[in-house]
C-alpha cells in the first residue's frame, strides 16, 4: 500500500465522517428498482427493495430458517394440504393508514390469478394456485392450491397488496402504485430516478429503529469502496471481488456474507448451428479454463484457500441440498478432448480453427453487462479462449434491461448462441423455469433458449411430483447428472456477494436473498 | 429573396418541429421489430399484453398512437412511464426534470451573455481569446468528469443536503458554456460581428453626425447575433445529455438517455418533445425578432426632414 | 503574400500526419485486445510497459488507443466529407443563379439546423439492431445536422464574394465553368470555410463517440457506437476516472488547507513511477487525455492551413 492510500485514508476517516450525521442511512444498490410493485419484480435489486416495503404473507427466517410470517398469527391446513387457512394479526396498518385485512391476502391472490395482469411473478403461482376466500369476521382467509401440499407455507411467500389501492383485480404496471406503492412492512418506499427514500412507519407488527433511508445506484464499483471507506455512504449491497481487501482492511467498516446463492453460467443455443450437436457443446466445456478465467476476471489465485467464487458442475451452489457432488467440476480446460470431441462432431481443423460444413464456427455471445462489475472483462476472457480454442467469436453486451426483457424470456434465441449469465436463488433453489420446455400453461419461463429435452421434462416433473425432501433431491441430483453431459448450459462457479457496511450501522442482518428481511433490529 | 421569407420559413419550422420529432419518434417506435406492446409486457413472461397494448394506445397502429399521443399533451398529459419509472406520469417527471435543465441552461447563459456584452462592448482583451479557446477544444466528457470527481468526493451519498445538487448545476453549467467552443464562439463571433459591422460605411457616416457605434450597428448585428445565440443555446442543451448523465443531475437530458436505454417510449417522447419545442421555441423567438427588426429599420427614420 | 503562404504549409502537413496517424492507428488495430495469461504486468507504468504502459488488468494500453481510432477514423471522416460536400454545394449553388434550389436549401437547413442534435442521435440509435450498432449512422446523421450552419456560412461567404456577379465576371474573362467554380469559387475563396467546418464535424464526431461510450460505460451497457470487441477511448478515461478521484481528494484537501501540496505531488510521483501502481487509472486518463488533444489539434491544424489570405 502506497503512502497515497494512507494519506487518503486519513483524510476520509477524519474529514468524511461528518457526512454520517443523524439518524439517516444512505447505501449503494446495484441499481435502482424497475418497479415498485413486488408483482412487476425483475431482479434481486426489486426484490431486495420490496422487502423494506411489503411484507410477505410467509418467509424464511435468516437466524433460525424456520418460516414465519409477520402478518400471520397463526395457520392450519384445510383439506390435508389442498388450502391453508391464516389468521391475521390485529392492529397492522398500510402505510397509508387503512386496516389490513383478510380481503388484502384474498385481492393479492385474485390479482396474480386474473390474466388480465401482466405480471411474471404472477404467472408462475399461477400454476399453484386456486383462489382464496376471506371471512372478515374472524380475520382468517384460506387459499386453495390445485393440488396439496406438504409444506404449503412455502407456496404462499408472496408480498400483499392493499386492496384498497387497485380498481380491480387487473393490476397493471403502468399504476401509480408501480412508483409510490403502499405496503405494511417497516418502511414507507418512494422512487424517484436518483434514489429510493425509504421512511421509518412504525406499525404493530414492526417497529424499525432507522428513521430514513436512501438507496442509490452504484456506478463504479471502485468509486463505490472508496465512498464507503471516507464515510460519505453507510453501505454498499455489493463489493466487487477485487475491492474486498481495501474494505477488509479498514476498521470502520465491515464486510458481510450476503447469502444469494448464485451461480453463473453460459447458456448454449441448442437449436442453432453447430451448438445443436452435443459434441460441439462439450468441447466448448473443455476449452474453457475457469482457473485461469476466474484468476483474470475475479482475481483469485488458483491456491487462494479462501476463494470467494467455486466452481459448480450443475445448476445449484455446491452447499444446496440439490448438488449432485458425484459430478466433480472441470477446472482446467483439456484441449486434446476438446479436439477428440470436435472431430467425433465431424469438424476439421484448419489454421486453428474448427471447421463444420464447410464454415468455420463463429459464436455470438451475449452477456448480462452488470456482471462487468463482478467478474471484470468477463465476456471477452471467455471470447479470448474460446478463440484460442478454434472457435471465432462476436461479444455482446447486453443491457439489464434486455436481459430481463428479452433475454430471459427466451427472445434472444435467434439473436445469439451463448448468453452468461447468473441466476440466484433463496432457500428454495427450484430451477424447473429455467430447464423445462417452454409451454402455454407457464412452465419454463425463464428458459433463455427455449431448450427443450423430454428427458428433462420427466425428471423436472419428477421433482414438482415429489412429496418429500428426499425426492425432490433425487430428482435434482439425477437432473444436475444428466445437464453436466448434455450442456444446455456451462456452468462456471458460484461468486460470494459481499456487503460491505460501516460500522455505525448496527446490528443489521442480512437475510439471503431478501436481505432486509431482519431489518426491525437493524440501528444506528 | 424576399426580406420575411427567412423569418416565415423559421415560424413555420418553429410550429412544426414539436410536432415533426414525436411522430419521427412513433414511426421508430413502430419500425423497430415485434409489437411495441411487448416491449412493457413480454408475451412469454406475462399475459395480458393486448389489455396493455390497449391501455397504452397502441393496438391500433402509429396513426392513431400518436394523435391520441398529441391530443393528451396538449393538455400536458403526456401518459405514463412504459419501464424506466413505471406507473409515474410521465408529466410529474417532467415537471421534476425541467427546471433542472432550465437552471442549468440559465447558469450557462450567464458567462454566455456576460462573453457577448462585454466583447460587443470591447471589454474584453484580445488576448485572453487563447483561454477561451483552449477550454472551449476539451470536449465536454472531460470537463464533465473532472466537475462529477470534485462533486463525488466532496459530498458522497448525502441526504437533503442542497450543496451537492447546486455544486453540480453551477460546475455542469461552467462545463455547458467552456466546452465544445460555446464560450470561446460567443467572445471571438460577437467581436468579429462587430468588428466587420464598424467597416461599413453608414457606420462611418454615423461616427461623422457625432452619433454613437453602437447604437447604428445594433440593429444590423442583432438579427445575426440572436441567430448565433440560438445555436449555442442548442449547443447547450445538446451537451446537457451528457453533462446531466455524468454529474447525475436529474434533468431533461438525463431522463433521455435513461428513455433511451430503457427503451421506455413515454419517456422518449416526452422529452424529445420538450426538447423539439424549447428548439421551435428559440426558433419563434429568433423569427419574431427578426421581424420586429427589419420593421424597425424599415421606418422612415425619425427626423427626417424636419431639420438638418 | 509568398511568406503567410510559406507559413501555413506546416500546418497543413502536422495536421495531414495527423490524420494519417489516425487512421492508420484504426488500420492497424487488433480486432481483439491481447489476452493476458499472467497478472504479472497488471497496472504498470509506461517505463515498465512502454509505450504506455497497461491497465489493471494488464492490457496494454496503446492497444485501447488502436481500437479507439478504428471506431472513429472512418466515421469521423465520413461526417467531414458529408458535411464539406454540402457546404460546397451551398456555396455553389449561391454563385450559381439557382435561387430557388437556393431558397429551397435554406428552408430545409433551417429546419434540419434547429432540431435537438443529441435527440435525433438516440432515436437513431435506439433504431440500430445489434448488428448495424456502430458510429458510421450515428456520425452521418451527426454530419447532417452540422450541415446546415456549415451551408450558410458557405453560401454567405460566396454571396460576400459577389455570388453570381463573381461567377458572371469570371466567365466574361473566358474562364471555363470548372476553373471559374471548383478553382476560383470553391478553392480559392470557399476552401477555408469548407476545411474549418469539416474538421470541426470530425472532432466533434470524435468526441460524441467518447461521450456516447463514456454514458454507456457508466450505465453499464453496451455503446451504441461500437461491438463489445471494441473499445473506445472513453475506456481510458473511465479508467482514469477512478484515479482522478484518488488525485480529487487530496487536492480538496490542500485547497481546504488541510493538506499540502508537496504531499499530494510527492503520492502523485510516486505512482507515475514505480511499476506497481497503486492509483488505477494515472496511464490510461494520460493517454486519454492526450489521444483527445491530438484530435483537437487535428482540427485547429487543418483550420490553420486552411485559413484565407
Amino acid at each position: 500500500m502506497s503512502r497515497a492510500r494512507h494519506m487518503l485514508t486519513a483524510i476520509g476517516v477524519c474529514g468524511s465522517l461528518m457526512l454520517l450525521a443523524g439518524n439517516s442511512v444512505s447505501f449503494y444498490e446495484e441499481a435502482l428498482p424497475t418497479t415498485m410493485n413486488p408483482l412487476f419484480s425483475r431482479g434481486m435489486v426489486d426484490k431486495r427493495t420490496h422487502e423494506l416495503i411489503f411484507d410477505r404473507l410467509f418467509f424464511r427466517s435468516a437466524i433460525t430458517n424456520e418460516l414465519k410470517s409477520n402478518l400471520v398469527s397463526k395457520w392450519q391446513k384445510v383439506d390435508n394440504g389442498k388450502k391453508i387457512k391464516v389468521y391475521l394479526k390485529d392492529g397492522i396498518k398500510w402505510h397509508d393508514g387503512k386496516s389490513f385485512g383478510p380481503k388484502d391476502v384474498c385481492f393479492t391472490v385474485d390479482a396474480m390469478l386474473n390474466p388480465k395482469t401482466p405480471s411474471p411473478v404472477a404467472k408462475t403461482f399461477r400454476e399453484t394456485l386456486v383462489g382464496c376466500e376471506a371471512f372478515p369476521k374472524e380475520r382468517s382467509a384460506v387459499i386453495e392450491f390445485v393440488k396439496p401440499y406438504h409444506n404449503p407455507r412455502e407456496r404462499v411467500s408472496f408480498s400483499i397488496l392493499p386492496v384498497h389501492a387497485f380498481d380491480s383485480t387487473a393490476v397493471s404496471p403502468d399504476l401509480d402504485f408501480s412508483s409510490r406503492p403502499v405496503g405494511t412492512g417497516p418502511m414507507k418506499g418512494s422512487k424517484g430516478r436518483q434514489a429510493v427514500t425509504f421512511t421509518a412507519y412504525p406499525n404493530g407488527h414492526h417497529n424499525p429503529k432507522i428513521s430514513d433511508m436512501q438507496s442509490q445506484e452504484g456506478g463504479d464499483p471502485f468509486v463505490q469502496v472508496r465512498t464507503l471507506l471516507t464515510g460519505g455512504v453507510h453501505g454498499v449491497v455489493a463489493v466487487a471481488p477485487q475491492h474486498r481487501p481495501d474494505v477488509r482492511a479498514s476498521d470502520d467498516v465491515a464486510l458481510k456474507s450476503y447469502d444469494l446463492r448464485s451461480w453463473w453460467y453460459i447458456a448454449l443455443n441448442t437449436n442453432k448451428g453447430a451448438l445443436v450437436r452435443r459434441e460441439v457443446r462439450q468441447a466448448i466445456d473443455y476449452t474453457i479454463d475457469r482457473l485461469q478465467l476466474r484468476e483474470l476476471t475475479i482475481g483469485v489465485k488458483p491456491d487462494d484457500p479462501n476463494s470467494p467464487c467455486e466452481f459448480v458442475s450443475g445448476p445449484f451452489v455446491g452447499s444446496s441440498p440439490y448438488y449432485n457432488r458425484a459430478i466433480k467440476p472441470r477446472p482446467k480446460k483439456d484441449a486434446a478432448k476438446a479436439a477428440a470431441l470436435m472431430a467425433q462432431a465431424g469438424a476439421t481443423e484448419q489454421a486453428g480453427r474448427w471447421i463444420l460444413d464447410g464454415e468455420p464456427i463463429t459464436l455470438r455471445i451475449g452477456m448480462n453487462a452488470p456482471l462487468d462489475s463482478e467478474a471484470k472483462d468477463l465476456l471477452n476472457q471467455i471470447g479470448n479462449q474460446l478463440q484460442e480454442g478454434g472457435f471465432d467469436r462476436q461479444v455482446f453486451k447486453v443491457s439489464n434491461d434486455e436481459w430481463v426483457r428479452l433475454a430471459v424470456t427466451g427472445r434472444l434465441s435467434d439473436q445469439y448462441d451463448a448468453l452468461i449469465g447468473k441466476w440466484s436463488f433463496g432457500v428454495v433453489e427450484e430451477v424447473n423455469p429455467m430447464f423445462h420446455t417452454r409451454t402455454a400453461e407457464g412452465k419454463g419461463v425463464l428458459n433463455i433458449f427455449n431448450y427443450s429435452d423430454p428427458e428433462v421434462d420427466t425428471i423436472l416433473g419428477q421433482y414438482d411430483a415429489a412429496k418429500t425432501d428426499t425426492e425432490a433431491q433425487d430428482a435434482y441430483h439425477e437432473l444436475h447428472a444428466y445437464l453436466a453431459e448434455e450442456l444446455p448450459y456451462i456452468f462456471l462457479w458460484k461468486l460470494d456477494t459481499k456487503s460491505a457496511w460501516r460500522n455505525e450501522v448496527r446490528n443489521n442482518t442480512i437475510s439471503p436473498f431478501y436481505y432486509f428481511t431482519e431489518f426491525d433490529s437493524w440501528r444506528l | 429573396m424576399k426580406w420575411w421569407m427567412r423569418p416565415l420559413v423559421r415560424l413555420i419550422a418553429a410550429i412544426l418541429l414539436p410536432l415533426v420529432v414525436p411522430a419521427l419518434i412513433t414511426g421508430a417506435l413502430w419500425a423497430l421489430p415485434g409489437d411495441p406492446a411487448s416491449i412493457i409486457c413480454p408475451p412469454e413472461t406475462c399475459d395480458g399484453t393486448e389489455a396493455l397494448a390497449e391501455r397504452f394506445n397502441l393496438h391500433r397502429g402509429p396513426v392513431f398512437f400518436y394523435m391520441q399521443w398529441l391530443l393528451a399533451a396538449m393538455s400536458l398529459d403526456f401518459g405514463r412511464s412504459w419501464t424506466l419509472m413505471a406507473g409515474t406520469p410521465v408529466y410529474e417527471e417532467m415537471v421534476s426534470a425541467v427546471p433542472m435543465t432550465g437552471a442549468l441552461v440559465v447558469l450557462a447563459l450567464v458567462p454566455l451573455l456576460t462573453g457577448t456584452v462585454t466583447a460587443a462592448l470591447g471589454w474584453l482583451p484580445r488576448f485572453l481569446d487563447g483561454i477561451w479557446q483552449f477550454f472551449g477544444l476539451i470536449p465536454a466528457v472531460i470537463l464533465a468528469l473532472f466537475a462529477a470527481a470534485y462533486v463525488e468526493i466532496s459530498f458522497g451519498v448525502t441526504f437533503g443536503d442542497w450543496r451537492p445538487t447546486a455544486w453540480r448545476l453551477v460546475l455542469g453549467a461552467l462545463v455547458l458554456a467552456l466546452a465544445d467552443g460555446t464560450l470561446a464562439g460567443a467572445i471571438v463571433g460577437t467581436r468579429s460581428v462587430f468588428e466587420e459591422e464598424v467597416k461599413q460605411r453608414y457606420i462611418q457616416v454615423a461616427i461623422l453626425r457625432g452619433e454613437s457605434t453602437l447604437s447604428n450597428a445594433i440593429p444590423n448585428v442583432l438579427p445575426g447575433l440572436i441567430g448565433q445565440m440560438r445555436g449555442r443555446l442548442l449547443t447547450v442543451l445538446s451537451g446537457a445529455v451528457v453533462v446531466e448523465v455524468i454529474l447525475k443531475i436529474p434533468g431533461l437530458g438525463g431522463l433521455l438517455w435513461d428513455g433511451t436505454l430503457s427503451q421506455d417510449y413515454g419517456i422518449v417522447l416526452a422529452a424529445a418533445f420538450a426538447f423539439s419545442a424549447f428548439s421551435g421555441a428559440l426558433m419563434f423567438v429568433q423569427a419574431i425578432a427578426e421581424i420586429a427588426i427589419a420593421l424597425y429599420v424599415r421606418r422612415s427614420p425619425a427626423g427626417v426632414g424636419e431639420s438638418t | 503574400m509568398r511568406a503567410r503562404r510559406e507559413r501555413r504549409w506546416p500546418y497543413g502537413v502536422a495536421a495531414a500526419l495527423l490524420l494519417l496517424v489516425l487512421i492508420v492507428a484504426g488500420l492497424s488495430a487488433p480486432e481483439f485486445v491481447s489476452s493476458p495469461t499472467a497478472l504479472s504486468g497488471q497496472a504498470v507504468g509506461p517505463f515498465a510497459s512502454p509505450p504506455f504502459g497497461t491497465d489493471e488488468r494488464g492490457i496494454p494500453l496503446y492497444e485501447y488507443a488502436l481500437q479507439g481510432a478504428r471506431i472513429v477514423a472512418f466515421p469521423a471522416a465520413v461526417a467531414g466529407a458529408v458535411v464539406m460536400m454540402l457546404a460546397t454545394l451551398a456555396g455553389l449553388v449561391r454563385c450559381g443563379n439557382l435561387p430557388w434550389l437556393d431558397t429551397g436549401l435554406q428552408a430545409a437547413g433551417e429546419i434540419v439546423g434547429a432540431l435537438p442534435r443529441m435527440v435525433v442521435v438516440l432515436v437513431v440509435a435506439l433504431l440500430l439492431g445489434y448488428d448495424q450498432k456502430g458510429l458510421l449512422p450515428i456520425a452521418v446523421v451527426w454530419a447532417l445536422l452540422a450541415a446546415p450552419a456549415a451551408m450558410d456560412e458557405a453560401a454567405a461567404s460566396a454571396g460576400r464574394l459577389g455570388g453570381t456577379r463573381f461567377v458572371e465576371a469570371l466567365r466574361a474573362h473566358g474562364f471555363s465553368a470548372f476553373r471559374t467554380y471548383f478553382i476560383h469559387v470553391v478553392w480559392k475563396n470557399l476552401r477555408p470555410v469548407i476545411v474549418r467546418q469539416g474538421a470541426e464535424v470530425m472532432m466533434q464526431v470524435v468526441f460524441l463517440e467518447i461521450a456516447l461510450s463514456y454514458l454507456a460505460l457508466q450505465r453499464s451497457t453496451q455503446s451504441f457506437t461500437h461491438t463489445e470487441n471494441l473499445y473506445s477511448w472513453a475506456t481510458l478515461l473511465y479508467q482514469g476516472y477512478s484515479w482522478m478521484l484518488f488525485v480529487f481528494q487530496p487536492i480538496v484537501k490542500v485547497a481546504a488547507g488541510e493538506s499540502e501540496w508537496a504531499v499530494w505531488a510527492d503520492a502523485v510521483w510516486v505512482n507515475m513511477t514505480t511499476s506497481e501502481l497503486d492509483g488505477p487509472g494515472v496511464q490510461s486518463v494520460l493517454v486519454g487525455f492526450v489521444l483527445v488533444a491530438s484530435v483537437a489539434a487535428t482540427a485547429q491544424l487543418a483550420r490553420a492551413a486552411a485559413r484565407a489570405r
